[in-house]
């Protein structure tokens, strides 16, 4: 005690900046030797898990494996797979195992197709992981959510369909998006169900996303598009346009000649090329028709079509526009009219005063 | 005598290797696994095998470098057969000029793997 005494009176006896800088050195020595044994226990707590998920890996990787090449034709799961089953379902109760064990499944199947893909996803269901899957999806983080959705068309599971179906509308955008791609990667054309009622807009990316499912998939049968069509949702109609598009979809011209009358421009733009890609040629009198009441932007949009619907009746409507206002339509009707009707292309008068027409003739005649 | 037929696999993925060992060995070829393209340079250095199987992104040592190392600087004629994942075509086509034989992209079927790797050897 009188040892600690004089040890107090010692640092009494010390001016009050120096007593300051032992106390401030005190407290970071003590501050590190705290950090050190932290770090120290963290990194045996991470060396075992390193040790232990290795091992893990290796005891599932041969269980999957013994799984996929035990499997004969006649029983559906004979007693050696069950044995695994069993094995693997006990094991995907602790939350590291099965984390383990999902990414082992996930890791192969990015690699592998055909019969034992398939396998694999019949593991996955047996052993009750997809259950664990369904889980994530009430979860509130979502990204947990996605991860969940996500894994469960990884391994093909389409008896969750009603459950991931019913979050469709979900208020965060990325479990949105997983939804809608797990509906059409697995459901092809019958999965976009969900734009029936999309609550939310449609981006380019995710239809981009969407386009690039459809086409992976099998089916080729496509439902009837109209309902989209005349959906109050715009990016829904979009989609849609490019749905028909790129499918061909001639059978829903009336309705697409009915949106021309769409309130967004936008839409009736999209709409005047996706009628001339399926060459809709009764299209062609009404946009004619309403050419002037048009914005500038459709009427540009028409004379890329038109030369693909043009016939002779066309050519005083060319004769009518070769002088437009807009340059790019001026240019197009000259050259169709040069495409289709020579003489008359060569009859036009340009006068030599008018020098910005006589350079655009100029152009078109020698080109 | 042993008349098996040697195969190195070059492939990071240690389940698909497995797997694939498996699949082969049952077909009655030996299988030598290589995790990465280093490591699969020594193998064929050490074993010449009779047909060589690599994935093109690896670690250390790429795919398109085992395949020029054994072309140019081994003058070994094994048939080479390479793994691509989607979007890797250019590199495919690289390792065509380097000298490979087959392709695969990933994800393929192992049945179909056993084919090629038959009417390779065969």
């Amino acid at each position: 005690m009188s040892k600690y005494q004089y040890f107090i009176e010692y640092f009494e006896q010390f001016p009050l900046v120096i007593q300051l800088l032992w106390i401030i050195s005190g407290f970071f020595m003590i501050a590190v030797l705290v950090l050190i044994s932290y770090l120290k226990m963290l990194r045996s707590y991470l060396r075992k898990k390193e040790k232990n998920t290795t091992k893990y890996e290796k005891e599932y990787e041969l269980s999957l494996l013994t799984y996929l090449f035990s499997g004969n034709e006649v029983d559906e799961v004979n007693p050696e797979q069950q044995l695994i089953i069993d094995q693997l379902k006990t094991c995907s109760i602790d939350k590291l195992k099965r984390k383990i064990l999902v990414s082992l499944l996930v890791k192969l199947k990015k690699d592998i197709s055909g019969e034992m893909s398939e396998s694999i996803n019949k593991l996955y269901s047996q052993t009750g992981l997809i259950g664990y899957g369904i889980a994530q999806l009430k979860s509130n983080q979502w990204h947990v959510v996605v991860k969940g959705v996500r894994e469960l068309a990884q391994f093909h599971s389409t008896e969750v369909y009603n459950e991931i179906f019913n979050i469709r509308n979900h208020s965060n955008r990325e479990i949105r998006k997983e939804v809608q791609l797990y509906l059409v990667s697995l459901f092809n054309f019958k999965g976009l169900a969900f734009l029936d009622d999309l609550k939310t807009s449609l981006s380019e990316w995710d239809q981009i996303q969407l386009l690039e499912e459809l086409h992976r998939g099998e089916t080729q049968e496509i439902p009837d598009i109209t309902p989209w069509l005349r959906s109050e949702n715009e990016s829904v109609v979009f989609f849609t346009l490019k749905l028909a598009k790129t499918y061909n979809q001639f059978e829903v011209k009336n309705t697409l000649i009915d949106l021309l009358l769409h309130k967004n421009k936008e839409v009736r733009i999209q709409v005047i090329l996706t009628l001339g890609h399926l060459n809709v040629v009764e299209s062609k009198e009404i946009l004619k028709r309403n050419f002037n009441q048009s914005s500038q932007e459709e009427q540009v949009v028409f004379f890329k079509i038109f030369e693909s619907l043009y016939d002779n009746n066309d050519e005083s409507f060319l004769l009518e526009h070769i002088r437009h206002k807009n340059f790019d339509i001026k240019l197009k009707a000259l050259s169709m009219l040069k495409k289709f009707s020579i003489d008359t292309f060569k009859n036009i008068e340009v006068l030599p005063t008018d020098i910005a027409y006589a350079k655009i003739f100029k152009f078109v005649e020698n080109n | 005598m042993n008349n098996k037929k040697t195969i190195v696999l070059a492939e990071d993925n240690s389940t698909l290797s497995l797997l694939l060992k498996f699949r082969l060995e049952k077909e009655g070829y030996v299988l030598l696994i290589a995790e990465d393209g280093r490591k699969a340079i020594e193998l064929i250095e050490q074993h010449r095998p009779d047909l060589i199987l690599t994935d093109i992104m690896m670690p250390f040592v790429s795919g398109l470098e085992v395949v020029s190392f054994v072309r140019g600087k081994l003058n070994l004629g094994s048939p080479i057969i390479v793994f691509s994942a989607a979007g890797q075509e250019e590199m495919v086509l690289k390792s065509f000029d380097l000298g490979a034989n087959d392709f695969m992209s990933k994800p393929f079927s192992p049945n179909e793997l056993v084919i090629r790797v038959k009417r390779l050897l065969h």
